[in-house]
This record gives C-alpha cells, sequence and structure tokens, in this order.
C-alpha cells in the first residue's frame, strides 16, 4: 500500500517536471488520520508497515516559550523531569516496572514550543500505553521531597551542558538577541533559576494545571496500528480529561534597530562564529520559511559557492552552515562557521554578509533552485523509514501549527518558491539592524565588527 | 550518515572530529598482569573477505544502502602514525576520485539528496553509502570511483589532517566532559597497547602523517582481502553481482592486522583525575578488563545483569536509581558490557564498532563540585570535596553488592522480558539492520539480535548470578574524572585516604529523605575503595 503511494508521488515528481506539484500530491507517503474528541485533545494516527511495533507521542504545546514569570525559566523542562514521579495508582517505582514490563524505548525532551514525550514498543501493548500515560497526564502526584530532589537531576544536566562552549554561546546569543521574548531563555533556563528550582513546589503545580490539558495536547500513533483502535483507546482513557483555560500572554519582542554583539572567550578552542538574524514565525502558508530554507541551502551548504570557497580553496574555514529555526514566534535565521584561525573571524563575517547581501539583487539560476527542491525532497523521502522517524516529522508540525497536515503544506509551498521570492525574503531578513552576531574565541572581547 | 546530518557545527566537528592521546606521564601504568584471553576464540578477521557479503533485499524499499566494512582500524596504525587509519577514510569521504574532484560529486549529488560517509572504529573502518533508488545507476559510479580510484588530492589532504589535528589538540578537551573522561578511561585501561590512542590519533602522530603514508595504507590495509560487503535495500542481484565484481578490484594485498591489544589489568582502584578550568562538575568514568564478547554465550548473562544495573539512558537501573533518582545527584548513571558509541547522544545502540577487546565500564555523569555546592548553599560552606567520592563509592558498593548477592529471581525475570522486547528496537531502519548484520558476522554469529534473543530465552538466574561473580570485579578498577581545578587535590586526598565522604545534601532534599536512605549514606560514606594510587594530569597533558 505505502509503497504504492510513494512510487506514484515520485511518478508525479517526474512527470509533472518542475516546479508545481499538483495540489493532491502529499510529500508524505501516508494518510495522517485526525480525531479531536469533545475535550479538545487531538488524536492522529498514521499506519505503516513496520510489523508488531508502535511509535507512541503525545505533544504539549507548551515550552520555554509558556515560561512568562520571571525567575520561572527552566519550568517546562522541570516539569517534564516531574512527569516520571508518579500517580496514586502507579507509584514512580511501580511506572518504571511497568515501562521495563513493556521494553519499550520511552523518554521525553522539551524545547523551546514544546514538551515530547515518546513511546516506541510494541504495538499489541498500545493498551497498556494509553492506560499509563492517561493516568499521568491526568492525575500526576508527587510528593514535596520528590519535587525538590528531582531539581538536583535538572541542575545535573545543566552541569553537563555547560561544559561546551557552543552551549555558553548559545545561551549568550539568544539573551542578546531577544529582550522581551522568552525565546530569551533557553530551555535549560538561566542557571539561578535552575538552582532555584526546589523552592518552587506550588508554581510547579500551577504549571501542571495550566499547560497539562487536553487543548494543549496531541496524541500521535505511528505505525503497526489502525485509526480506529487508535481512536478508541484515545476515547477510553483520555475521554473525561477536562480542559483548561489559561492562555499565556506571551511578551512582542521589539523591533530590533542596530548589531547586537554576543562573545564567549575560550582559550584552546576552534574559533566560531553565527551571524542570526530576526526571522519569521513559522507558517505552512507563506513562503517565507521555505525560501528562507532554500535560499540557505543554496548560499551555504557543502555545494554552495561559499562553502567551496572557504573551505575547499583558502581553507580558512571548517565548517558553514546554518538557516531559519522553525518555531511560534518569529525566531532567528542563523549561520555559523568554524574559522581555522581567530584572526579571519572578520574575512569569514565579511564573506558570509557578501553572499547574504549579493542574494537580494541577484537572481539565483533556475536549475539551482529546481536541484534543491529535489535535494529536499528525496532527502525528506529516504528519512521516512521507521515509526520512530515519522512521528518525530510530524510532531514538529504538531507543535508548531497544532495540525499535522501542516508538513504536507508547507512541503507544497516549497515547490511554488521563485527566484524573485529568494530575493524579497534576503531583502527583508538579512538587515545589520536585526543582526545579533556571536563569537567564540580567545580573546577578551569579540573583534569581529 | 555522519555527514549528511552534518548542519550543526557541533555536530559536524563531532563527524570530524579526532581523538584523544595518551600523556608522557601516561605511558607507565600501574598494572598487575594482563588479562586473559576471550573464552570464545572467534577469530574476526574470517568474516572479512573474497565474497563475504550480507544481503538485506527489500523490494518494498525507496532506496539502497551499501557498507563496505573493512577489518582494520586505528589499532593497526603504525607507531608514530597515530591516526593514519582514520585520515585514510576521511581522505575516501573528503577527496573525490580520479574522474571527478570532491566538489563536482557534491554539485553531482545534491539534487538526489545521495550521501555517504565514512567511520573508523579500533578495529574496523565503514564507509557507507545511501541512494534513493532512483539514482542508484547514476550514483553507483561514484561509490565505484570512490573505491577504486580515489583522488587522494593534495589540497584535500590539508584540510582534512588540519580537522584531525584540530580535533586532537582542541576539540575533545573542551567540547564535552563526560566524551572526555570516556576516552582518557580507555587511554588508561589499553595504555602501552595498539587500543590506546584515540582513532583520530594523537596531537604528537597526527603531524607525521604524509598523504603518501595515506595512499600506502590505503592500497595495503584496505583490500579486498579484509572487506565485508553489505548492501540493503532496493536493488536487485544484477546490482549485487556488479558490485561484487568491483570490490573484487580493491588491492590484492593481503594485510597483516595485528592481534587486538589487551585491557591492562589494575593493580587495585587506579585513578586519573584530569583537571582543568572553570568545569562545574566531576565526570566519571570507571572500567575493569572483561574478556566475554557478543561472540560468547556468556554475554546473554551479562546482558541481563548490566541491564539490570545499569542500562543506557534509562530509569530502571539501579546506579540511575540511587544516583539519581533517590539522591538527587546528576542527570544519569549507566553500566556497559561493550563499548557504547557516543551514548551522550544516543538512547539506542549505533552499530559499527564491534570489538574483540573489552570491558565492562560504569558512567557515572558530571556532579556537583564543592566550589559550586558552597556557592549554591550556605550550609554546605565547610565542604571541602563535591559528590565524586560519594558517587564512585555508590557505583562501585552496588557492583560489589550484586557480585556478592546476585538478582532475585524476580528480578531476573522482569529484566529478561525487558531486554528480549527492547532489542527488537535496535534495528528499526534498514541501515541498522543492515549495520547489526554485519557486526553478527565480525563476532562469529548470523545474526546477533535474534540469537541473543533465543540464549535469553533459555538463560537462568543462576547462570546471570555466575556470570557476574566471574567476570566483574570492584577491587581492581581503573576510573578517571575529569573535573575542576579546585576540585582536584582534595578528592585526590580523600581517594588515597579512603576519607569518609558523607553525601552532602541541600537542606532542602535532606529534610524529607527517607531513614533507610540516611542509613545507606552511612554506611557508602564509609565503604572502601580498594584505591591504590591517584594521579592528577592536567587536561592540556593528556592525550599528547
Amino acid at each position: 500500500m505505502k509503497n504504492k503511494i510513494v512510487a506514484m508521488l515520485l511518478l508525479m515528481l517526474f512527470t509533472v517536471t518542475g516546479v508545481m506539484a499538483q495540489q493532491s500530491s502529499k510529500i508524505l507517503p501516508y494518510p495522517i488520520h485526525q480525531k479531536k474528541l469533545d475535550n479538545g485533545l487531538n488524536v492522529v494516527t498514521v499506519p505503516y508497515n513496520s510489523p508488531g511495533i508502535a511509535a507512541f507521542y503525545i505533544v504539549v504545546r507548551a515550552g520555554s516559550r509558556e515560561e512568562v514569570e520571571k525567575g520561572k525559566t527552566g519550568f517546562a523542562h522541570f516539569f517534564e523531569h516531574m512527569m516520571f514521579r508518579g500517580t496514586d495508582k502507579y507509584s514512580k517505582e511501580l511506572y518504571g516496572d511497568v515501562m521495563k514490563e513493556m521494553g519499550a524505548a520511552a523518554n521525553a525532551n522539551t524545547s523551546i514550543d514544546r514538551t515530547l514525550y515518546h513511546m516506541t514498543g510494541n504495538a499489541d501493548m498500545l493498551d497498556k500505553m494509553f492506560e499509563i500515560e492517561a493516568d499521568r497526564f491526568q492525575n500526576l502526584k508527587y510528593s514535596v521531597h520528590d519535587f525538590k530532589t528531582e531539581a538536583g537531576a535538572v541542575k545535573g544536566e545543566y552541569t553537563k551542558n555547560s561544559a561546551s562552549p557552543y552551549q555558553q554561546l548559545y545561551e549568550k546569543l539568544v539573551s542578546t538577541a531577544f529582550t522581551k521574548h522568552t525565546y530569551a531563555h533557553t530551555t535549560m533556563g538561566f542557571f539561578e533559576d535552575v538552582v532555584d528550582m526546589p523552592n518552587q513546589y506550588d508554581y510547579s503545580l500551577t504549571f501542571f494545571d495550566r499547560f497539562y490539558r487536553p487543548e494543549y495536547t496531541t496524541i500521535l500513533v505511528v505505525g503497526d496500528v489502525t485509526p480506529e483502535k487508535v481512536n478508541g483507546l484515545a476515547q477510553q482513557y483520555f475521554g473525561n480529561w477536562k480542559r483548561g483555560n489559561y492562555k499565556p500572554t506571551i511578551a512582542t519582542e521589539p523591533k530590533q534597530t542596530q548589531t547586537r554583539y554576543a562573545h564567549v572567550q575560550q582559550q584552546g578552542f576552534p574559533p566560531y562564529l553565527t551571524l542570526a538574524f530576526k526571522g519569521p514565525s513559522f507558517s505552512d502558508k507563506y513562503k517565507d520559511l521555505p525560501a528562507l530554507s532554500i535560499l540557505s541551502n543554496i548560499l551555504f551548504s557543502q555545494n554552495s559557492d561559499l562553502y567551496r570557497k572557504l573551505i575547499v580553496q583558502e581553507q580558512k574555514a571548517r565548517f558553514i552552515g546554518g538557516g531559519p529555526q522553525f518555531s511560534r514566534d518569529p525566531n532567528l535565521v542563523s549561520y555559523s562557521a568554524s574559522v581555522v584561525n581567530a584572526n579571519d573571524l572578520q574575512y569569514v563575517k565579511d564573506e558570509m554578509m557578501r553572499v547574504l547581501n549579493e542574494a537580494k539583487t541577484k537572481p539565483i539560476d533556475a536549475k539551482k533552485i529546481a536541484d534543491t527542491k529535489s535535494r529536499i525532497k528525496y532527502s525528506f523521502a529516504m528519512s521516512m523509514d521507521s515509526p520512530d522517524a515519522i512521528a518525530n516529522s510530524l510532531s514538529q508540525y504538531i507543535w508548531l501549527t497544532g495540525n499535522p497536515e501542516a508538513l504536507n503544506n508547507m512541503y507544497a509551498v516549497f515547490d511554488t518558491v521563485t527566484a524573485k521570492d529568494l530575493m524579497d525574503v534576503a531583502k527583508k531578513y538579512f538587515t545589520p539592524t536585526t543582526l545579533t552576531v556571536g563569537t567564540i574565541s580567545p580573546s577578551e572581547k569579540s573583534l569581529v565588527k | 550518515m555522519k555527514k549528511i546530518a552534518a548542519y550543526i557545527l557541533p555536530v559536524a566537528l563531532l563527524a570530524a572530529s579526532c581523538t584523544k592521546q595518551p600523556q608522557a606521564s601516561q605511558q607507565t601504568t600501574d598494572t598487575a598482569a594482563t588479562t586473559e584471553t576471550a573464552p570464545v576464540a572467534f577469530d574476526a578477521n574470517t568474516a572479512f573477505g573474497p565474497n563475504k557479503v550480507v544481503e538485506l533485499q527489500n523490494p518494498q524499499s525507496n532506496k539502497v544502502i551499501i557498507k563496505l566494512m573493512f577489518k582494520n582500524g586505528s589499532m593497526s596504525d603504525p607507531k608514530g602514525k597515530e591516526g593514519l587509519t582514520y585520515a585514510t577514510a576521511q581522505m575516501i569521504a573528503n577527496s573525490g576520485t580520479q574522474d571527478m574532484t570532491v566538489t563536482q560529486i557534491r554539485e553531482k549529488i545534491y539534487p538526489w539528496a545521495a550521501g555517504y560517509g565514512a567511520s573508523t572504529d579500533k578495529e574496523v573502518t565503514t564507509f557507507t553509502f545511501a541512494v534513493h533508488r532512483d539514482f542508484l545507476n547514476d550514483f553507483y559510479p561514484i561509490v565505484r570511483g570512490l573505491m577504486l580510484q580515489p583522488a587522494f588530492a593534495e589540497d584535500d589532504f590539508k584540510r582534512v589532517i588540519s580537522n584531525q589535528q584540530n580535533y586532537v589538540d582542541q576539540v575533545i578537551r573542551a567540547s564535552s566532559d563526560e566524551e572526555y573522561s570516556k576516552k582518557a578511561l580507555e587511554d588508561l585501561l589499553f595504555r602501552g597497547t595498539n587500543y590506546q590512542h584515540v582513532v583520530e590519533g594523537t596531537s604528537a602522530s597526527v603531524k607525521n602523517i604524509t598523504l603518501e603514508d595515506v595512499k600506502n595504507h590505503w592500497s595495503n590495509m584496505f583490500t579486498r582481502n579484509n572487506v565485508m560487503i553489505g548492501v540493503a535495500g532496493n536493488y536487485n542481484n544484477e546490482f549485487l553481482n556488479k558490485l561484487k565484481a568491483d570490490v573484487a578490484q580493491l588491492s590484492e594485498v593481503k594485510p597483516t592486522i595485528p592481534v587486538a591489544g589487551q585491557p591492562n589489568k589494575p593493580n587495585g582502584v587506579q585513578v586519573e583525575i584530569i583537571q582543568k578550568n572553570d568545569a562545574l562538575g566531576s565526570a566519571i568514568f570507571t572500567g575493569t578488563p572483561m574478556p566475554v564478547t557478543r561472540s560468547a554465550d556468556d554475554f546473554a548473562a551479562l546482558m541481563v545483569a548490566n541491564s539490570f544495573l545499569g542500562e543506557h539512558r534509562k530509569s530502571y537501573g539501579k546506579l540511575y536509581d540511587k544516583i539519581r533518582t533517590t539522591r538527587s545527584m546528576n542527570y544519569g548513571d549507566y553500566s556497559y558490557i561493550e563499548w557504547y558509541d557516543n551514548g551522550g547522544s544516543f538512547q539506542l545502540p549505533n552499530p559499527g564498532v564491534p570489538r574483540t577487546s573489552n570491558y565492562f565500564a560504569l558512567w557515572i555523569r558530571p556532579v556537583q563540585i564543592a566550589e559550586g555546592l558552597k556557592q549554591q548553599y550556605t550550609e554546605l560552606k565547610d565542604i571541602n570535596v563535591g559528590h565524586a567520592h560519594f558517587a564512585l563509592r555508590l557505583a562501585m558498593r552496588e557492583v560489589d553488592n550484586l557480585i556478592k548477592n546476585g538478582m532475585t529471581q524476580e528480578e531476573f525475570e522482569l529484566t529478561r522480558k525487558f531486554l528480549r522486547s527492547y532489542m527488537k528496537l535496535y534495528a528499526q531502519t534498514e541501515e541498522k539492520q543492515l549495520g547489526f548484520l554485519m557486526d553478527s558476522r565480525f563476532y562469529g554469529r548470523e545474526d546477533y539480535l535474534q540469537e541473543m534473543d533465543q540464549l535469553l530465552a533459555n538463560l537462568t538466574v543462576d547462570q546471570v548470578n555466575n556470570a557476574v561473580k566471574k567476570y566483574w570485579d570492584v577491587q581492581n578498577m581503573f576510573v578517571t574524572i575529569v573535573t575542576d581545578d579546585s576540585e582536584a587535590e582534595p578528592l585526590k586526598q580523600a581517594l588515597l585516604n579512603n576519607t569518609p565522604s558523607p553525601m552532602s545534601y541541600s537542606n532542602l532534599v535532606k529534610e524529607g529523605l527517607p531513614k533507610e536512605v540516611l542509613a545507606e549514606d552511612d554506611i557508602i560514606a564509609n565503604y572502601k575503595l580498594n584505591v591504590k594510587g591517584v594521579k592528577i594530569v592536567d587536561s592540556k597533558d593528556t592525550f599528547k
């Protein structure tokens, strides 16, 4: 079944040739079944030929973006940890035993826009998966002591990450680029807030009450399952989950009016440069993000002129790359370079700015654009090779828009991007006034202008 | 396919990366004896050579994966040129063919999203090629060219070796303290053997590698006589025959592959503390030689014990439960009965790193240092040492307890059930299935995942407990700790003197702890580690 669809899709891409794919052609060759329960919980099923295996994902559309109160950065992530601390029915020990018995690969992670709980395992265990997840999503209960204890693990996570200068730069870069919006802090949170977490028990109850609600949540199952079975189990276990009413007010980031700088001093480490421009928010209708993605590929991939110049010929850089971040609110379009000598940081920056500026007025060759679209599509097609891979991909569009079909929609928009669109987004976004320059080098201050 | 994913710089650097080196001061080790050889002596070399092919045809697939695995890894690097095998593999992946430059290849395969890359481990080097079935016929001549007529261009060599040098000089010490302590542990375990150096070589040795060395290494060590072909996905027999015929055109040299270096047996607990500036925590790895690999049926028994003690990135293990869940000391704690590649980034194991030389290891993720704890909690203002000593005691005592007391029938049943289901998730994609099958052959098995499942089915709790007694040892272990320079000396003294290390909780956590935990803490704080030597090494002096 699925392969026929793939074949048809590819045939279409080939025979239709050129830019416009037909409206009916979807990049994901598997139908997406959706059902919204009365309480607002969205249930998504994608049957896929993976005998005996199913990926069960729960997407909560709350991440560090929703951390609007001062002193509460890192809380969405901390809360993800708390979700493993048990309920009246399943204590954390019992939950662990059940998980172990299922032999699933299960975990969770948090990002700027969402918290994701995932479990991949035996499709015959689907009923149990639903039962234990529904229980903790509705009846989570932990002691004050467990709460305080878990905070130490989060501090441990911060500690392990902190060794990386890239992580240090990222933290500085976002807090420099954003002044009002919650994207100013990383998902990990500010260290002082992480240290203070054990004192925030009451707030944790508020957090659960606000966001662990059906209207914030989507259940996604991919693999050896049917929509009837999944919808039935969703109704059975999540049907009585009560809707909430909280809507966060997230500050709008004021327009940036001059170039900003973020620097990490680090001896004995490869010099590094990031150019981060203010970019658009995600949309599956407008061309900005697909155009920026295509342009980023053309300007900075291994196949780009600049890569050839800086890495292959001059050997002044070891790597260049980057692109727009897909997120719910306007975020950064970033390009980075690992530079061989710190003395060349300015040169590499100037070269990157040169190609970004040229892109504003110099139309990109039509073949290059077609090749890039082809690359993006084939790359996607080849990567959809397991329930996990498909669920991961779909979950992104779920947290971005609430609707997994956004994946198909966005790839359809890719097809419509023209050379003019590429120039338009270059003009719109590659402006020095919205730029933040990040650097890692041995000097005390950044020497890059 | 590291190459394909390399979009974020740190990832790219890891992919392009190199290894660590032993330091001058590290050339001597307090070693009691060399471990005995493996109980099952399968000669991995026999899995490679003419007509050794692993097939995984799937007409439903939209792509084709080709893997060429050579029985040649960093352990066959010549002395003084450590990193040569890695450099050679990278030159295949990053230089072109005699017909096409690397730039021309990238240009050509760009619209297809085809990709290829090389990975080198201690004993094998694997080239992986992936292409959509629509472009197999266009892509294949490139695969053929890279294998049979590689360019080895001077300019590409300059770039490849510069990245490798950068990795061994800088990146390895400054990216992840956890990976650092893991590689430092191998340096200690295998000191003086061909397994000691990281696959990327050392700061000194990479400088000695020439393009001539690379060319010679390719024709002498990557040949038709030590290759295993793997192919998966949507290909036909005609394609397979062509591939086999072409691989048979590789150099005809019969390479001399050295015997894998065996781990040193430590005399007591031997600790190396690597100090650096501004580390927030202490990252700990500890290990001891263990002569069992996937070749041996005993491996199944050890899998159960290992999963019970510390299944990778799972909260069910004893170590995780006691160190993280109960005491909140760090992000996680696990145990290993074989090399686990890049465990910080992967939840499930990756194929392509089979090894004949083995050890048992514990991974304790960074715990707090005294300097940090003092700043965070006034009640801890008088402490001298952070949590590393206590964590190490706790972990070793858990192993000790398991050796002495074994698992119960119930624990055994639950863990076995978990593994039999969980292992099915190791190979969810064609590429992984192929990789695990190829690794199976290295160990003298047809299909490791299936065979282990059968062995697990027939296993008894007594077999597990006996295997633990026979192969695990906490009296003699190597330990590496990457930590802040403020922590190094106090920690050294505490370890050397077996000073009691009461767990320094913040009041917040302490007040709610059950009394059983506090009682166990007292025992752990005084648990005697058989420490016989502690050395402090400066980070800049490692992997020289």
